[in-house]
C-alpha cells in the first residue's frame, strides 16, 4: 500500500482513534497476507479496460493506406493516404486520431495487431461473451475473466474493492465473479454517502457512524462482528476519500477532458486512481449496449469517425492527466472489441462482421510500437483478417506481467505473454 | 421496552440461551444440540431470542410480533412461523396473479420483494429464497420472465414440502433446462449439463460421484426438450437402454435418477449442511457427527418442513453458537428496516438498489448461487447499505414517507425523544449493543433541547440510520 493512503487514513481517523482501535487495525492498514493471487511486489499497478461494443473496424482505425487490396475493397470507406497519420510506409492512424498518433510517437501507445481467437463467431452476443469470459465457444460460462481474477486475488477477510465498473450501461459480464461483488460507479457524486438531514450536522452525523462502529465491544468473541467493525471503519474512510474526490472533481481539470461521456468516465477513473483506494481494475466502455455503436453495416463513415475521435481524444486526456500527476507509470489501458469488420465494404457504405482486429494499449510502461504483423488482406476468414495472436495471450500479459495475478488460474490454461511492457 | 418495568417486553438477559457448564462441548453434542429448546432460568425466553428467531425464520420482526412472541413462548411462535397465518394461501394466490402480469424480471423482482414485505407466511418466502439460491437459475441465462416466474413458483410450492418432488420438478423445469443450456437432450448426443449440476450442486457435491455416473445419468435424461419455451418429451429421443448409475442398474428415466441420487447419504448431508448455514450458523461448518442424526432422518423422507422445524426448535438454534453468527444479505438488511418500521415502500427502486448491493433476485451470479457470508461485505457494499438506509429513512422520494421512526415509537407509547430512541435500539437490536455505543447513539436522541419538538422526527431518523448501520445490525 502506498504511504499516501496510509497517511490519509491516519489523518482522517485521527492518530488517537487509530491507537484506540488496538488489535482491530483496519484491514487496509495491515492487509492480510492471504491475498493469494497477488504478487506482493506488483503492488499498485492498475489496469483500465475499454470495451468497444459492436465490432470495431480495425482496418479504418489502423489504416493500411498503401495496400491496393484495401483501396480496392473500400471504394467509399477508404481513408485517403494523405489524410492518415502515418506511422510507417504501410500503416497510419485514422485521420480523426491525431491524439493517438501523438501518444504513439511519445511511446505511450502501443498496438497489438491481428488479435482474435480460433473459429471466430460472427454473432455479436456470442463473440462479445467469448471476449468477456475468455472462454471461446463455451456458451455456459457465467463468470467474466476479470471477475475470476478478482475472485482469485481477494480474500474474504479483506473488504477492500479490487475492481469497479465505471460506466452508464448494465454492468458487463466481464466483471461477474463467483464470489466478488464488483460495484458499478456512474459518477463520483452518486457514490458519496449522503448524510441524513436533521439537527445533527452532516459531518457530525458521519463522525458518529464511524464512532459507533469503532467503539470496543468487550467480551465479544464473534469473528463476524470484528470483521464488520473493521470493514465499516475502513468503508467510512473510503467514503470520505470519495467525497473529497467528488469535491475536487468539478474544479479539477474537467476542462481538459473533451465533452464525451467516455471522457467523463475516464475522468472519474482518474479521480478514483488519485483517491488511492486500492482499486486495481477499472472497466469502462464506449459503444453502449445491444449490438453496440461500432456496428456499422450502412453509412459507416460519419459514425465511425465520431467514435474514433471520442476514443482517441478521451484516452489522450486521461493519459495526459495521469502523466501530470506522475501516475501514468502505474496505469495500463487496454481496448478490445468483439471482432473486426470485413475487408470488403458491403454496397451500403458499411461493413460486415469480420474477425481479427488490433488492440490498443496505453500507459507509461509500454515498449511502444507495433506487436505482430499486419494480417494479410487476401487470406481471409469470415471475410475479415485472420488472427495470429490469441486475445488470451494479451489477457495473460496484463494478468501476469502487469497485475501480478496468476493468469493460469484465471484463464484455465497457460498462454504465452507478449513482450510489450517495460516491467 | 426499555421504559421498564412498565414495558411489556421483559428485559433482555445478558447472553443468549447459554447452556450451563462446558458450553462448547454441548454445542457439538448432537443429543443436546437438536433437542428442543425449553426455556428455564438459565436460558430464559426473551426479546433477544424472539428477535433472533424472526431474523432467521422471517425477515425481521415488528414490535407487535416481538411482544406477541414473548407472550406466546417459543413453541407457539415457531408453530405460527411454520404454518403461516390463516390467509397465506389466498395472499399467495393474489400475488401469483400479480406476477402473471409482470412483463420483465425487474417487475417480478418488485413483486417478490413486496410479497416478502407483506406475507403472512414469511418463512415460506425465506425458504423460497433459499431454494432460489440453491438451484442458482438466473434470468441472465434464461432470458424469459415467464419461465423464471414459473421456476420460483415451483420452488415456493415445495419450499417447505418434500425435496424429492421438488427435484423431480426442477429436472423438468424449462427455466432450469434453458439456464443450464440443456434445451435439447438427444439420444445420440446426451447433454451432460443437467446431470453435472444435479450431482455437483443440487445434491451430492464434488467427489461423491464418478464421471461415468454422470454420463450414464445423462442418458436417462434424454428425450426432454424445451421448444419455444415449452417443455416437450420426444419418445424417440429417449434412450431406453440399461444405465449404470451410482451402483444401480436399470432402464432409468429422469425420475429414477432423482430417486437414485437421493439414496446417496451425501445428498442429505449436503442439503442439511447447507440449511445449517442458512438457518443456524455460517462461521464454522458443522462437524459430521453434529449433523449426522439430522441427515439420517432427512434421508428417510426428505421432508423439508420437518427438518426446518427441528432446526428452529433446537437448543443449538437458540444458543450462542448460532446467535448473530450470520451476515444479513442485502434483502434481509432492507426488509429488516422496513418490517421493523411497519411500513410499505415502492419495491421497484428497492430491487434495483439490492442488485447493486450484490443480491439481484432472479439473477444469482452463478449456478452455485450467492456465496453469502463475508462476501456480502466490501467497502462499496457497506457504503451502499448506508446510502440505501439513508434513502429508506429520509422520508422522501423514491421511498416516500411511510417509514417514520418517530410515528412508530409514538404508536407504541414512547413519546419523549429519549424514550423513542431507546425504543428504536430495542426494536432493531433488542438491546444487543455495548453500553458505550448505546450512550453515544442516544446522545443523538437525548440532546433534546428547545428545538426538539419540531426536529424530533428528523433526529430519530438520524438515530435510526446510525442503528441500522451498526456492525451488529448487519448480523442476522
Amino acid at each position: 500500500m502506498s504511504s499516501t493512503r496510509r497517511d490519509f487514513l491516519k489523518t482522517s481517523l485521527g492518530t488517537a482513534a487509530l491507537a484506540s482501535l488496538g488489535p482491530m487495525v483496519p484491514a487496509v492498514l495491515g492487509r492480510p497476507a492471504c491475498a493469494a493471487g497477488i504478487t506482493p511486489d506488483a503492488g499498485e499497478t492498475i489496469l483500465v479496460v475499454v470495451q468497444l461494443a459492436g465490432g470495431n473496424d480495425g482496418l479504418n482505425t489502423l489504416v493500411p493506406f498503401e495496400d491496393d487490396v484495401y483501396a480496392r475493397n473500400r471504394p467509399t470507406l477508404r481513408m485517403p493516404p494523405e489524410k492518415v497519420h502515418k506511422i510507417d510506409d504501410l500503416l497510419g492512424f485514422h485521420p480523426n486520431m491525431t491524439a493517438f498518433a501523438r501518444l504513439y510517437r511519445e511511446g505511450r501507445l502501443g498496438v497489438v495487431q491481428g488479435v482474435g481467437y480460433p473459429n471466430p463467431s460472427g454473432d455479436h452476443d456470442a463473440s462479445m461473451r467469448y471476449w468477456q469470459t475468455a472462454r471461446p465457444h463455451q456458451d455456459g460460462c457465467q463468470t467474466g475473466w476479470l471477475g475470476r481474477a478478482v475472485d482469485h486475488a481477494r480474500c474474504p477477510d479483506d473488504a477492500s474493492v479490487p475492481a469497479v465498473f465505471v460506466g452508464q450501461i448494465k454492468r458487463p459480464l466481464t466483471v461477474n465473479g463467483e464470489t466478488a461483488i464488483v460495484p458499478t460507479i456512474r459518477s463520483l457524486k452518486q457514490n458519496v454517502m449522503e448524510p441524513m438531514p436533521g439537527p445533527e450536522e452532516g459531518p457530525a452525523h458521519q463522525r458518529r457512524l464511524v464512532e459507533a462502529a469503532r467503539l470496543p465491544r468487550p467480551g465479544q468473541d464473534n469473528p463476524l462482528l470484528g470483521f464488520l467493525q473493521r470493514s465499516s471503519v475502513d468503508a467510512y474512510a473510503v467514503g470520505r476519500r470519495l467525497e473529497e474526490a467528488a469535491r475536487t472533481a468539478t474544479s479539477d481539470r474537467t476542462a481538459e477532458y473533451p465533452a464525451f461521456q467516455v471522457a467523463r468516465d475516464f475522468h472519474t477513473v482518474a479521480q478514483l486512481i488519485r483517491a488511492d483506494l486500492g482499486i486495481r481494475i477499472y472497466y469502462t466502455e464506449l459503444g453502449g449496449e445491444g449490438p453496440g455503436g461500432f456496428d456499422n453495416h450502412a453509412n459507416q463513415l460519419g459514425n465511425h469517425c465520431a467514435l474514433l475521435r471520442q476514443l482517441s481524444e478521451s484516452v489522450a486526456a486521461f493519459v495526459d492527466d495521469l502523466a501530470r500527476d506522475k501516475l501514468l507509470d502505474r496505469v495500463l489501458l487496454m481496448t478490445f472489441s468483439e471482432f473486426g469488420r470485413t475487408v470488403k465494404e458491403n454496397g451500403r457504405r458499411g461493413t460486415g462482421h469480420g474477425s481479427a482486429a488490433p488492440m490498443f494499449l496505453a500507459g507509461g510502461c509500454l515498449k511502444g510500437g507495433m506487436a505482430g504483423e499486419h494480417p494479410n488482406l487476401t487470406d481471409l476468414e469470415n471475410g475479415g483478417q485472420k488472427f495470429h495472436t490469441d486475445f488470451r495471450r494479451v489477457y495473460a500479459t496484463v494478468l501476469d506481467r502487469w497485475l501480478g495475478f496468476d493468469s493460469r488460474a484465471v484463464l484455465g490454461e497457460t498462454f504465452e505473454p507478449l513482450d510489450v511492457l517495460r516491467v | 421496552m426499555f421504559d421498564a418495568p412498565q414495558s411489556p417486553l421483559r428485559p433482555a438477559g445478558t447472553t443468549a440461551a447459554e447452556p450451563p457448564e462446558t458450553a462448547a462441548d454441548k454445542w457439538s453434542d448432537p443429543r443436546w444440540a437438536w433437542a428442543p429448546y425449553e426455556p428455564d432460568d438459565a436460558r430464559r425466553w426473551n426479546s433477544r431470542l424472539a428477535g433472533h428467531l424472526y431474523r432467521r425464520a422471517a425477515f425481521g420482526a415488528d414490535f407487535g410480533q416481538l411482544e406477541r412472541a414473548l407472550d406466546d413462548g417459543p413453541q407457539r411462535t415457531i408453530d405460527r412461523l411454520l404454518q403461516g397465518e390463516a390467509d397465506a394461501t389466498v395472499f399467495n394466490q393474489t400475488y401469483d396473479g400479480y406476477e402473471a402480469g409482470a412483463a420483465s424480471a425487474d417487475g417480478l423482482r418488485a413483486w417478490w420483494l413486496r410479497r416478502m414485505m407483506l406475507t403472512p407466511h414469511p418463512l415460506l418466502e425465506k425458504m423460497t429464497l433459499f431454494w432460489h439460491d440453491h438451484f442458482g437459475t438466473s434470468n441472465a441465462d434464461v432470458k424469459d420472465a415467464r419461465l423464471i416466474c414459473a421456476h420460483v413458483h415451483l420452488l415456493r410450492s415445495h419450499a417447505l414440502g418434500r425435496f424429492q418432488p421438488l427435484l423431480e420438478g426442477v429436472a423438468r423445469d424449462p427455466a432450469v433446462l434453458v439456464g443450464l443450456g440443456c434445451q435439447a437432450n438427444r439420444k445420440a448426443q446426451p447433454n451432460e449439463n443437467y446431470a453435472r449440476a444435479l450431482m455437483d450442486n443440487f445434491t451430492l457435491g464434488k467427489g461423491n460421484y464418478a464421471e461415468a455416473d454422470l454420463r450414464e445419468a445423462s442418458r436417462a435424461l434424454t428425450g426432454w426438450f424445451v421448444l419455444r419455451s415449452r417443455l416437450r418429451y420426444i419418445e424417440r429421443e429417449h434412450d431406453a437402454g440399461t444405465k449404470k448409475v451410482l451402483g444401480r442398474e436399470g432402464d432409468f428415466d429422469d425420475k429414477d435418477i432423482a430417486r437414485i441420487v437421493l439414496e446417496q447419504p451425501a445428498a442429505s448431508r449436503l442439503l442439511v449442511g447447507k440449511l445449517y448455514r442458512w438457518l443456524i450458523c455460517e462461521t464454522d461448518p458443522p462437524g459430521k457427527p453434529l449433523i449426522a442424526p439430522l441427515a439420517e432422518s432427512f434421508a428417510k423422507d426428505y421432508d423439508i418442513g420437518k427438518l426446518v422445524e427441528t432446526m428452529l426448535r433446537s437448543n443449538l438454534f437458540f444458543s450462542p453458537a448460532a446467535y448473530r453468527r450470520r451476515i444479513k444479505g442485502p434483502v434481509e438488511f432492507a426488509l429488516g428496516i422496513i418490517r421493523g418500521l411497519e411500513g410499505m415502500i415502492p419495491t421497484g427502486p428497492l430491487g434495483h438498489e439490492l442488485a447493486a448491493l450484490g443480491q439481484n433476485l432472479y439473477h444469482p451470479p452463478t449456478v452455485k448461487g450467492w456465496p453469502g457470508g463475508r462476501h456480502w461485505i466490501n467497502h462499496a457494499t457497506l457504503l451502499g447499505r448506508s446510502s440505501l438506509a439513508q434513502a429508506l429513512l429520509a422520508g422522501k422520494e423514491p421511498y416516500g414517507e411511510t417509514l417514520d421512526p418517530l410515528a412508530v415509537a409514538r404508536r407504541h407509547g414512547h413519546r419523549s425523544p429519549e424514550a423513542a430512541g431507546r425504543f428504536l435500539l430495542d426494536l432493531f437490536l433488542q438491546g444487543d449493543v455495548e453500553p458505550g455505543v448505546r450512550e453515544a447513539l442516544l446522545q443523538t436522541a437525548a440532546a433534546s433541547d428547545a428545538a426538539a419538538g419540531s426536529n424530533a422526527g428528523q433526529r430519530l431518523r438520524q438515530l435510526a440510520h446510525h442503528v441500522v448501520m451498526l456492525p451488529e445490525f448487519q448480523l442476522a
